[in-house]
């Protein structure tokens, strides 16, 4: 249950936003990409262009950005206000742990969301892409479509998934724990987010190198 | 009393400002997530047992509503509630005056239990010393 809820804040309640974010993203970067691409005579490298910067670099990138601005952020404060609330000696109280209870479902969804978003961020863009190729190059549904399957690289999506699985540990674990941190006074709640957010931040530029090294070394 | 809360530990339903109500939860969740955890009770049915606990206390309207909006009355009866949810619950009802200070005698509290009776297994009252006539008791009082 907590888990779907979870599920629900972090996925389901960002929809609008994310699918603007991910129109507006995928048209200026296909816009640019096509661009180029048209002014280079490069048309063979679109489906490369394509599938190795937009889908598994900008994808993540930006979703990532997305649930941590609105998921983590939500995540740490809540946590430290139930431990100011002293609403964490509740759950101890009543002997419902607080691993299951609070922290596993945050950080499966987290992984989940992050997964599931990403996707659906790199399924929008192609799709601009598609009717940015066609107007462009005039290019055909079945061509676009063979061009991106012939771009992508197995060893890529299974790097692009595990990131995605890792940006969704770090960025809800990182939150959970920096929100225990908090004391029982009220003043150490925005510490406590400003020290997770910040921290979450550095855990998604580590990640980004970190999978850039893995997939290009 | 921290030996006694030590020795009944698996049956303890705490009412306590020191146990607060969940603040993100609504109020039958609060309820409900007790058997949902301790006996993996479907929420379709915690929920249905919280409201109907609820509409014994006549505060089935309170239902929906989250801790801070709550009166200091309704508050006391839904931590009773969530603490009567423990399967043979040693109520444990921790110096309740903090709850509902301006309450002239425990004769609330007490009157409260009875709606659970059937639920509870025990009930204990911890309170200072200086209360005692608030419980119209004498001199055996606990401290």
């Amino acid at each position: 249950m907590v888990f779907i809820h979870q599920f629900y804040f972090t996925s389901v309640q960002i929809l609008p936003l994310f699918l603007f974010v991910a129109v507006i993203f995928g048209s200026l970067i296909n816009g640019m990409a096509f661009q180029v691409v048209k002014n280079l005579g490069l048309s063979e490298y679109l489906g490369r262009l394509l599938m190795g910067f937009v889908v598994t670099e900008l994808s993540p990138f930006v979703t990532v950005l997305l649930i941590a601005l609105r998921s983590s952020s939500a995540i740490n404060a809540e946590i430290a206000v139930m431990k100011v609330n002293r609403e964490l000696n509740t759950l101890e109280s009543f002997r419902i742990d607080l691993i299951h209870y609070l922290f596993i479902p945050r950080i499966l969804n987290g992984m989940l969301s992050m997964v599931l978003l990403t996707s659906l961020f790199a399924l929008v863009v192609l799709f601009i892409g598609l009717l940015v190729s066609s107007l462009v190059f005039g290019t055909s549904v079945d061509a676009y479509i063979d061009t991106l399957l012939h771009s992508a690289d197995l060893l890529d999506i299974v790097i692009l998934l595990i990131k995605c699985a890792t940006f969704g540990f770090f960025i809800t674990m990182i939150p959970i724990r920096l929100g225990l941190n908090a004391s029982q006074d009220l003043t150490s709640i925005p510490v406590a987010v400003l020290n997770g957010m910040v921290k979450v931040f550095l855990a998604i530029v580590t990640i980004e190198v970190l999978s850039s090294i893995v997939r290009f070394i | 009393m921290e030996g006694f809360l030590a020795d009944h530990k698996s049956h303890l339903g705490m009412v306590s400002l020191e146990v607060p109500l969940i603040s993100n939860l609504p109020v039958w969740s609060n309820i409900a997530l007790i058997r949902q955890y301790h006996e993996n009770m479907p929420w379709e049915e915690a929920k249905t047992q919280a409201l109907d606990l609820l509409q014994r206390f006549g505060m089935a309207a309170a239902a929906e509503k989250r801790n801070p909006s709550l009166t200091a009355e309704e508050r006391f009866c839904i931590m009773l509630i969530r603490a009567a949810m423990v399967r043979d619950a040693v109520v444990v009802l921790d110096r309740p005056f903090r709850i509902l200070p301006d309450l002239p005698d425990g004769r609330f509290f007490t009157d409260s239990l009875r709606k659970v009776d059937d639920l509870i297994a025990e009930a204990h009252i911890f309170d200072y010393n200086w209360e005692k006539e608030r419980y119209g008791a004498t001199d055996d009082a606990e401290d």
